[in-house]
């Protein structure tokens, strides 16, 4: 088809007017704003696209281009969604763009030209419906946009250099370091809605503290020098990704706690880096994913997920940890799969339970293993259970 | 019932503005088609029989169906519960065959009730009279659409007495040493079929031919195009619609390797001129301009009517200006509306006229 600049327009609007719907349902369902972010980085990216690329250099779009624009379009879209860290889940997200585009494609080759009969001779164009579509499109955005960046937290930004601390984060915001920011002395968050970005804490007795507090987001932090716990959640749930955790080398000193959050959403660590301490990632009560995470040198387990909490423990890597590499414990099920476990070494209390084990099942807990690199046998001890699939 | 709507011309053409008449609302007895044969295929079809023509030019959306979806590729596919049809069609590589093509004009013509509104007559002259137009004392219309097909078989003058020669369109076999003048679609299929019976084959040609898929570029078939194709000076776009007319067909190896094997068996060459053929074929394909068609030429004569070379002025919709409006609408489709549509000629060209027409005939408030 050879489609005229407005024709790719009015084609791509009429195509994502469903997308556009569906995405303000979910929006209205989830109370979240992703299915709208993302609807409008799929069909800003499109319409760019279509002014500035597709219709200088392409004065006739044979049918299977479909596919590998589609793909650049779906590439930009995701560069698009991480620039601006829509909270998009990636599979939904990806079924989301796969189903718009399957719709575009039904609409261009089959809908639009059965409903107008002159949809290939006019390029594409719609007529008087395709200007109504493109006057409507830019307020309706605009509007939704205007919505949303109005319901967006504050953006507090730090500054390189260090800021003296503790800071007590209240209420919704995000707060976002420049290269270079420390803040000495710790951080505390009481609210929800909380996003703190590329800071470096240093000091205090807690790295930062999450206190009752739902959908914190702590990215790329990174906590050094603190005298207890490096992160540490109470009735909270939070996301915590890509951090760097030194623990001191004291008794009960955690890389990272979460606890006491059972009845709230998951918790999820990923692709952290927790060194020393005498737990490196531990959930009491709680349910949480482990993931993708380097912990060494603790000096009670490396990974801990007790008290009746449910876990899931993938992909981690666990290294010279002292006594236990990865421990389910205490009436708690934990998915324990794929992580490496090495270097574990007997703790010199001669507690049998602590005897250097890559997992251990204890007290009514059950641990299902799957795929586990362990130089160090699991054991089970007081009615602690292994699963094996 | 009084028809409102005359189609003169009971070929493809006329047949394509039927179909699209009545999907757009028309009844059978609004309509009058005026012809000499009911089957709409019926000179196509002696042509491609001519060629020995397998497959079709035009892809899926050459088609006789008021609307582009679904194209014969959807069709086929459905119908041989394949995916093929689709996958060759999105890779522009979908040609129907002539018997899938043959099949949709004689559903279509059941599904339309073309017989019903097709009436034997040659009309030979149009007039236009206060409130629509006088066609040659069969009927009074205010809309009427011409679809009067190509006005007959180019020969090349020097040529028309040898007994040698026969035109690439009529029934015949195959000499042992077969000359074909022309490098058209026609031209390429003949090289192929007589080189198939066993000729040995020379290509008269007086230029190379152009290569490429389809008649036109394919931006010409949309606005896209067209807009720049109209926008030229009236010079410019003689000179377009005269290179458009040049003779081509597609590219491929499917054309090429018999021509390449039989080029180095000494059974294939390319001369400027006919010479020791013991058969003729010419494959130049039509008469061009409206001066060849009688009804057209008197038109232009009596009504005055604009023109350009040999073709008629016609404002982008394909009606002819100086006999519209007011209620009326006479408009060309097929070749000689050219002037509105380069691809006039093909069955795209033939929907973009009848869906223009169509759209007059329901805007005017008495039909």
């Amino acid at each position: 088809m050879s489609y005229t600049l407005r024709g790719r327009l009015e084609s791509r609007l009429a195509a994502a007017l469903l997308p556009f719907a569906v995405a303000c349902g979910l929006a209205a369902v989830l109370g979240e704003w992703w299915p709208l972010q993302l609807a409008a980085a799929m069909i800003g990216v499109g319409l760019a696209l279509d002014a500035t690329l597709y219709h200088r250099l392409l004065p006739y779009q044979p049918g299977w281009a479909a596919l590998p624009l589609g793909l650049l379009e779906l590439g930009l879209t995701v560069a698009l969604v991480w620039r601006f860290d829509v909270g998009a889940p990636l599979e939904p997200a990806l079924w989301f763009f796969a189903g718009s585009w399957l719709l575009a494609q039904v609409l261009a080759h089959a809908g639009l030209p059965l409903l107008r009969l002159t949809y290939t001779d006019d390029g594409g164009e719609l007529g008087r419906g395709g200007r109504a579509l493109s006057a409507v499109a830019p307020a309706t955005l605009l509007l939704i946009l205007g919505v949303a960046w109005a319901g967006q937290p504050p953006t507090v930004r730090l500054g390189a250099g260090v800021h003296e601390g503790p800071l007590v984060l209240d209420r919704a915001q995000r707060l976002f370091g420049e290269p270079g920011a420390i803040v000495r002395g710790g951080i505390r968050i009481e609210a929800d809605d909380v996003t703190v970005r590329n800071v470096t804490v240093f000091g205090g007795e807690i790295g930062i503290e999450v206190r009752d507090s739902e959908n914190v987001l702590l990215d790329r932090v990174r906590i050094a020098g603190a005298s207890m716990d490096g992160i540490s959640a109470r009735r909270s749930s939070l996301t915590i990704r890509d951090c760097k955790v030194d623990s001191p080398s004291v008794a009960g000193a955690q890389g990272i706690d979460i606890s006491f959050a059972m009845t709230l959403a998951p918790s999820l660590v990923e692709r952290c880096d927790v060194r020393g301490g005498a737990e490196g990632i531990v959930s009491h009560l709680a349910n949480v994913a482990f993931r993708e995470n380097r912990v060494t040198g603790t000096a009670l387990r490396g990974i801990a997920v007790t008290e009746m909490s449910m876990g899931e423990v993938e992909h981690n890597v666990v290294e010279d940890a002292v006594g236990v590499g990865i421990f389910c414990s205490d009436y708690s099920h934990c998915a324990i799969s794929e992580n490496s476990v090495s270097g574990t070494r007997v703790d010199p209390s001669g507690n049998p339970t602590r005897a250097g084990h890559g997992i251990v099942s204890y007290f009514g807990a059950v641990a299902e293993l799957d795929d586990n690199q362990l130089d160090r046998e699991a054991a089970a001890f007081i009615n602690g259970r292994f699963e094996r699939p | 019932m009084t028809p409102r709507c005359a189609i003169v011309g009971a070929g493809l053409g006329g047949f394509v503005a039927y179909a699209m008449l009545r999907h757009g609302g028309l009844e059978p007895g609004e309509i009058a088609v005026f012809g000499e044969d009911p089957d709409p295929a019926a000179a196509w079809r002696v042509r491609a029989a001519a060629i020995r023509q397998r497959r079709m030019r035009s892809e899926s959306d050459g088609h006789c169906f008021p609307t582009t979806f679904p194209g014969l590729a959807a069709r086929e596919a459905a119908r041989r519960r394949t995916l093929s049809p689709l996958v060759l069609s999105v890779c522009d590589r979908y040609r129907p065959s002539v018997e899938e093509f043959l099949r949709h004009v004689d559903e279509l013509r059941d599904r339309c009730r073309w017989d019903e509104s097709f009436r034997e007559a040659r009309i030979e002259r149009v007039r236009g009279v206060t409130g629509g137009f006088e066609l040659d004392g069969h009927a009074v219309v205010r809309h009427a659409l011409l679809a009067l097909g190509h006005p007959g078989l180019a020969l090349p003058t020097e040529l028309e007495a040898d007994a040698r020669v026969v035109h690439a369109y009529e029934p015949h076999e195959y000499g042992s040493k077969v000359a074909v003048i022309g490098a058209g679609m026609a031209a390429a299929t003949e090289w192929r079929n007589a080189l198939d019976a066993g000729a040995e084959v020379v290509s008269v040609r007086r230029r190379e031919p152009a290569r490429r898929p389809l008649n036109v570029p394919r931006p010409l078939f949309s606005k896209r195009g067209l807009a720049s194709f109209r926008a030229a000076p009236r010079p410019r776009r003689v000179e377009l619609l005269r290179d458009f007319s040049a003779p081509s067909y597609p590219p491929g190896r499917e054309w090429d390797a018999p021509l390449e094997r039989a080029a180095r068996e000494g059974r294939f060459s390319v001369r400027p001129a006919v010479n020791g053929a013991d058969q003729i074929i010419c494959a130049t394909g039509f008469r061009r301009g409206f001066r060849h068609d009688p009804l057209l030429s008197r038109l232009v004569e009596e009504h005055g009517l604009e023109t350009e070379e040999r073709w008629i002025v016609l404002a982008d919709d394909c009606t002819v200006p100086e006999l519209s409006g007011g209620g009326r609408t006479l408009a060309l489709a097929g070749v000689p509306s050219q002037w509105a549509y380069p691809a006039a000629d093909t069955l795209v060209g033939m929907k973009y006229a009848s869906r223009r027409f169509l759209q007059l005939v329901q805007r005017c408030p008495t039909r």
